[in-house]
């Protein structure tokens, strides 16, 4: 065991950190650190950016486009990009729908979508809950019957994110009634352009439209968009499932919001606040290691299994936490609050957190969404429950 | 970075948890702690002959020259046996202060430690510092020993003590035998089951001889010894966290009510989820505290400190759990499962209970 990074590790991180300076779009570093929301365009900007380093595929193995990276090199990477306070790269291709077409997809599929998945020419999203399908999602009803050459689809899906932006769809639907619920789930792509497919938002309780509804009438898709076998886009799911919940934890991103908020309380008289502060920094570290832990064992040849629903259920809710803690900070300050775009540039309030205040609140109510998404965190502990202790 | 043990560490554990399945039982553990306050000579020279007392030691000291991660591995297997035997107080505090000299007498005492043929105490809290080891009134003058030191660990059966003093305005920590004149020892069981007691020095004759460390060396060495004691006893509360969560699932799937096994509930299910996950937050964390403190990273205090505080917290979780999910049987003393519950209390209240290192963590 060793905990020290190699010389050639801490050269690595010299070069990302040399991209993030140099390299990383300036624009978006910016609205970053001033709160400000992105646009579609920034999140183009700052995923092409990776691509253009050769780094978007930095979890995909080298014969997909990937950078074949050791969990050490991950590691450094994502710590890199969470103390810059950059921007989360989207999962849903990266690191959802990429790494089931590479390893559950034909030859054919893999040419068609995964280059244009690294080079972020297509936004995918995710088509997995429906409005009577949430932690039951094996329940699913949004049925896709073959046609010929293709499957029609109907149906609908619920709390899709960005889909507003999306240019594909990754669906589960239901292309046969079994009496095994999971066995009639298959695994479909889906052009968002096609002819039947309506995106309606979804305003959340932060006043933010991040998800949305998604609605398919006789949608016509090419039965070649199907991955893998018909019946078995349940199996494809878990496995795009464990791989969501890793990474999901954001440690990085949290070392630096911890950061900022201990500048902001250092001279606070709060010794209650300071303890808390202090468990939650003691949590993130153990959530930290833990990751390590799972990593190192992937590095040994294992899969992310349940263990990474640990990661999910204490690194959502330190996720919470931390938001909390900065409601806290706040305090009556939160009030004034004109949604998640912060406040006309003409008529902002006098107190001189208001910027801080504002997208306190408004990160605390957009982050309950964490310990619901993903899978609830009661399924992660169901999951837990059955497949570790075997209960 | 590597986060693997070594095939040697692998070898230690299996040793430790081989012997513990078949020679320290629950039931052969309880007639220790019943009638030698959990310390049995019989098994003290065993561990001898393992070479376990032997491990922390370097190897010009005749030891192994094991470091953090190998205590851990054994008390990790100590805690998920409820190993009542005096390892932490001769081998890792003793042996912790006793290393850190260059003194002749310490080398002689360490050599004595590794054979099982003495026994030796670190006497260093007093009864009105509480948490704060550095603030003491225990004073050499004269040449005399004069103070009390409480709660020090297997005094009973210590040979001798490592007794931390003040002499004018430097700090020294003096070996003294337990039968010199003037030394008088009032030991107690423990609440769980050891012993522990406190060390009288009353015009206790003291020559340069008995110094084992002075000035800054003391009262580093202290700090060490807390370090490394904190890291170990986090390391079987680990071991015992895990003992507690494997043993309550197995005991929800035997019993019985409403027809069916009560591991069907999920009110019950999700409780020893909550269980497993304080348990393996800690393992990780312990991971990190061991690998700094091998690395001598300038981290390591603190993330020690973190260390405790976490497992004051998830013990207490852990150990409470498995008590409520084993209902009557885990209040009851024949259970085993209630021992780690006091175990883990006796933990957080050693050395700087959450509470305390919370605070240093604040203000590291």
């Amino acid at each position: 065991m060793d905990i020290n990074f190699s010389d050639a590790d801490n050269q690595f991180r010299q070069e990302v950190k040399d991209y993030l300076e140099n390299k990383y779009p300036k624009h978006v570093k910016e609205k970053q650190n001033n709160g400000e929301q992105l646009t579609k365009q920034d999140m183009i900007d700052y995923h092409k950016s990776l691509y253009e380093q050769g780094w978007a595929g930095y979890n995909w193995p080298v014969e997909y486009g990937g950078t074949g990276w050791s969990p050490t090199q991950i590691y450094i990477f994502q710590e890199e990009l969470g103390y810059a306070n950059t921007p989360t790269i989207l999962p849903f291709g990266l690191n959802m729908v990429g790494p089931v077409i590479y390893t559950f997809g034909n030859e054919e599929q893999k040419k068609r979508f995964l280059p244009d998945i690294l080079e972020f020419n297509t936004w995918w999203c995710q088509g997995y809950s429906e409005p009577g399908s949430g932690s039951d999602l094996a329940s699913l009803k949004t049925k896709a019957v073959r046609d010929g050459d293709h499957y029609i689809v109907n149906g609908s899906k619920t709390w899709t994110t960005l889909a507003q932006n999306a240019d594909w769809i990754f669906c589960l639907v239901r292309t046969e009634t079994t009496q095994k619920k999971q066995e009639g789930i298959s695994f479909l792509l889906i052009d968002m352009k096609t002819e039947g497919i309506e995106v309606k938002p979804i305003i959340t309780i932060d006043g933010d439209h991040e998800v949305n509804s998604v609605f398919f009438t006789d949608v016509k898709v090419p039965a070649e968009n199907l991955i893998g076998e018909e019946g078995k886009g349940w199996t494809y799911a878990k496995f795009l499932l464990a791989h969501e919940r890793f990474g999901i934890a954001g440690v990085p991103n949290q070392k630096y919001s911890l950061k900022l908020l201990k500048e902001r309380t250092k001279d606070f008289a709060d010794d209650d606040l300071k303890k808390k502060i202090a468990d939650y920094e003691i949590e993130l570290s153990a959530l930290e290691f833990t990751e390590l832990r799972t990593l190192a064992a992937l590095a040994n040849g294992g899969h992310p299994g349940a263990e990474s629903s640990i990661i999910k259920i204490k690194g959502t809710e330190l996720q919470q936490k931390l938001t909390e803690m900065y409601v806290e900070a706040a305090g009556q300050y939160i009030l004034p609050y004109e949604g998640p775009e912060g406040f006309n540039s003409n008529n902002t309030p006098a107190s001189n957190v208001s910027d801080f205040s504002s997208q306190a609140v408004s990160r605390y109510l957009n982050f309950r969404k964490t310990s619901i998404y993903g899978g609830s965190n009661e399924i992660q502990k169901n999951i837990i429950a059955k497949a570790i202790l075997g209960v | 970075m590597n986060l693997s043990y070594s095939d040697e560490q692998n070898m230690l554990r299996e040793q430790v948890l081989k012997f513990c399945e078949s020679d320290y039982t629950f039931d052969v553990r309880e007639k220790i702690v019943e009638s030698n306050y959990g310390h049995n000579p019989k098994t003290w020279k065993q561990f001898a002959d393992l070479g376990w007392l032997a491990v922390p030691f370097s190897e010009e000291n005749g030891g192994f020259n094991f470091g953090p991660i190998e205590l851990a591995v054994i008390f990790e297997e100590f805690g998920k046996a409820l190993v009542a035997e005096p390892y932490l107080a001769n081998v890792v505090m003793s042996g912790s202060v006793l290393e850190s000299s260059s003194n002749e007498l310490a080398k002689e005492t360490i050599s004595k430690i590794i054979d099982g043929a003495t026994q030796v105490s670190v006497a260093f809290s007093e009864a009105n510092n509480g948490y704060n080891f550095h603030d003491i009134e225990t004073s050499v003058d004269d040449g005399k020993l004069n103070g009390v030191k409480t709660v020090v660990l297997n005094a009973g059966f210590a040979n001798s003590f490592l007794v931390y003093a003040r002499n004018g305005d430097k700090s020294v920590i003096y070996l003294v035998d337990a039968n010199a004149a003037g030394v008088s020892v009032n030991s107690f069981s423990t609440v769980d089951g050891q012993n522990c007691g406190d060390v009288t020095f009353e015009n206790v004759e003291i020559g340069e001889s008995l110094i084992i460390s002075h000035n800054n060396d003391a009262s580093q060495a202290i700090n060490a010894m807390l370090d490394l004691a904190n890291l170990c006893i986090c390391a079987e509360a680990v071991g015992g966290m895990t003992a507690s969560y494997l043993k309550t699932v197995q005991y929800t799937k035997e019993r019985e009510q409403f027809g069916q096994p009560i591991s069907n509930f999920q009110v019950l299910q999700h409780k020893m989820v909550d269980m497993f996950m304080e348990a393996e937050v800690s393992k990780s964390l312990l991971f990190k505290a061991m690998l700094q403190l091998d690395g001598k990273d300038d981290e390591a205090s603190k993330t020690i400190s973190g260390l405790k505080a976490q497992i004051g917290k998830s013990s207490r979780l852990v150990g409470q759990a498995a008590v409520q999910l084993h209902g009557g049987m885990g209040v009851s003393d024949e259970m085993s499962i209630g021992h780690y519950l006091k175990r883990f209390t006796v933990i957080d209240a050693l050395f700087g209970n959450r509470n305390y290192h919370l605070n240093n963590f604040s203000n590291l």
